[in-house]
């Protein structure tokens, strides 16, 4: 009876939080799919030579170290890698690009946001990232010039320009560039939680523990209270 | 094992200096309670748990945590840095500010079934005012404690949440401009606000344990109210509160660590609703996020706010819901506890809980014409529940009562 009324209420709860889901991407265009893995070694390492070589021009990810890219396994740079991605910065430095914020107010009327934590920042997460890096079109209006036309950034006009010159781009490059995207997107959902893979690691070994001991505590309660008459 | 303990010697030689077996067997091995008391009363002890688990993880969080809005590279501050060094570089620092973050909503979870429990059982009645009126300033005390704690990270929904909710006290008249600003430690939301929100973070907890302490006392003198709403203190319908209760809120906990621990290490920002997407971007008093809704937990009285045209009622009328709380036992002149054997008030209180998550829902989604007069409607049975209880036991019929449990 008891448990009845729960689930009634439990159902109720969730038919309510259907809508939250549904509306969680909101700006009205539906966001294309990035097959995106933050385990994974070869996709993460692929991303972050995106990153440095593309991002990196303009973008900083401020909370990523350079001795970080050597100590998460994920990346696993050697030290020779790392040397040569990183200069003459220090070590411990994060990675803060050379373009200055008063030299990128000048050329693109802001200063583009630090990518560290861009994945969590934004609905869609990395969905999003990829969106926008594949979503440059021509202006259907013809009102916003070529290259800061994004048909996924909301209101359409966008400060970065293509980077991965996908406006225009040839037929046969498309899945290059998608890759290119996708590999991007899956290093910054790495780096947006730099420990999320040991966390879903060491989870399932804890639900495991959690599943074992409140089985044990039941049959412990049932006998307890074998003797207790309703 | 118990038993055993209180056998040895050293715990004669403790007991000869404090009355430690007196308190024992007063309050756990020779505490009677109702046999019949189903899974809804595990919410008390959770939220002990929750309690404790918060205060624990909180202490670590504030030794590596910095109170400053001081700007460091690339518009972040140093408040935020110092989130995202224990997210990064203290070591199991993500899983202490994880399970800090993922408590806060857990511990409302808890604490609204609680609250909901004492609710369609009656426990709130007589003789047990005392203990919901405490239990009413812990969940006003905690809502505050979660206020500040949501704007040490420093992010957009920390900065502009903050904002919003300290000019409400700026709508009061006379005072409202002083309090306003005391609040905030100035003209606006700074770091001044920052490092007074951190101490008051760190002080409401320990109010809470203080209070918490009161409130599980109160319970002990008047006793646990039951499924059936009766009188039952003693004899064949009770059974000590241990090892009985003790081993079925063990198993309680299990079962809501599974869920707890689930979310810690699967989901933590449980698709923006436990750590918010805003709360990313570090704060910028020049760019008001497109749309501000504080956390789930406190969306039902927002909506209660949003509700009226003038600023002035909304905050009256979001005081006024929260402050009903208090006279809710005096409200209710019915002589039968439980909604088990009271047919109208069963509806009405059903009816309640959805109206509080209906306004939760409204208060956390972007305002538009229908959402509004649904959160009106909503609005209207918040306090109508409350203002037509005195008048529902002139009409009830109430089913009749077992004779025992």
């Amino acid at each position: 009876m008891k448990l009845k009324q729960f689930l009634t209420v439990a159902g109720m709860t969730l038919a309510l939080a259907m809508p939250f889901a549904a509306q969680a991407n909101e700006g009205g265009v539906a966001l294309k799919h990035a097959e995106v893995d933050a385990s994974d070694h070869e996709q993460v390492r692929r991303g972050l030579t995106v990153f440095a070589e593309v991002c990196m021009g303009c973008h900083s990810a401020k909370y990523v170290t350079y001795k970080g890219l050597m100590d998460y396994p994920e990346i696993g740079l050697s030290r020779e890698e790392v040397d040569e991605l990183r200069g003459d910065k220090p070590l411990t430095a994060g990675m803060i690009t050379d373009l200055s914020p008063e030299d990128a107010t000048v050329s693109y009327g802001k200063v583009p946001p630090d990518l560290s934590l861009i994945v969590n920042a934004r609905r869609g997460g990395a969905n999003y990232v990829y969106s926008i890096l594949t979503g440059f079109e021509s202006d259907p209006d013809g009102k916003i010039p070529d290259g800061n036309y994004n048909e996924y950034f909301p209101g359409h006009r966008i400060a970065m320009p293509d980077p991965l010159g996908w406006l225009d781009h040839d037929e046969a490059d498309t899945a290059e560039l998608e890759q290119q995207a996708e590999d991007v997107a899956a290093f910054l959902t790495f780096i947006g939680d730099p420990h999320q893979n040991e966390r879903h690691t060491i989870g399932k070994y804890v639900m495991i523990f959690l599943i074992l001991l409140t089985i044990v505590l039941y049959l412990l309660k049932k006998e307890v209270w074998k003797d207790v008459k309703h | 094992m118990l038993e055993k303990m209180m056998k040895s010697k050293l715990f004669g030689w403790v007991d000869e200096r404090t009355g430690a077996e007196a308190i024992i067997k007063s309050q756990l091995t020779e505490y009677q309670v109702p046999k019949n008391l189903n899974y809804m009363w595990n919410f008390g002890s959770l939220a002990l748990l929750v309690l404790v688990l918060q205060i624990l993880t909180g202490i670590f969080l504030a030794m590596y945590y910095k109170p400053s809005a001081a700007l460091t590279y690339g518009g972040y501050t140093v408040a935020f840095d110092s989130v995202e060094r224990i997210m990064r570089d203290v070591n199991f620092g993500w899983l202490i500010r994880y399970m800090h973050a993922v408590g806060a909503s857990a511990f409302f979870v808890v604490v609204y079934m609680h609250i909901a429990r004492g609710m369609y059982y009656g426990s709130f009645k007589g003789p047990r005012e005392l203990l919901w009126i405490i239990g009413v300033v812990i969940l006003l005390i905690m809502q505050g404690a979660a206020f500040f704690g949501y704007l040490l990270p420093w992010g957009q929904m920390s900065f502009w949440g903050a904002t919003v909710i300290t000019n409400l006290f700026g709508a009061l008249p006379v005072i409202g401009g002083f309090l306003q600003e005391v609040l905030r430690g100035g003209f606006a939301v700074g770091d001044p606000t920052l490092n007074r929100f951190f101490s008051l973070h760190y002080l409401f907890p320990l109010l809470l344990a203080a209070i918490v302490g009161g409130h599980v006392h109160a319970l002990h003198v008047v006793h646990s109210n039951n499924p059936s709403g009766l009188d039952v203190h003693e004899g064949k319908s009770t059974i000590p509160f241990h090892p009985y209760y003790t081993i079925k809120d063990a198993f309680g906990v299990g079962v809501f660590l599974l869920f707890y621990c689930y979310i810690v290490f699967f989901n933590p920002q449980m698709g923006g609703y436990f750590i918010e997407v805003d709360n990313y971007v570090p704060a910028n008093n020049l760019q008001t996020p497109p749309h501000i809704a504080p956390v789930w937990y406190l969306t039902p009285w927002y909506t209660i706010l949003r509700s009226f045209e003038s600023k002035l009622l909304g905050v009256l009328a979001m005081g006024a819901s929260l402050a009903i709380l208090f006279v809710l036992p005096f409200l209710d002149k019915s002589k039968v506890r439980s909604a088990r054997y009271r047919p109208v008030y069963r509806q009405m209180v059903f009816l309640f809980f959805i109206t509080v998550i209906v306004l939760g829902y409204c208060g956390h989604s972007a305002p538009t014409p229908t959402l509004k007069l649904i959160g009106q409607l909503a609005t209207t049975y918040y306090f109508a529940f409350f203002l037509l209880l005195p008048f529902v036991h002139k009409f009830e019929k109430t089913k009749p009562l077992p004779e025992e449990i």
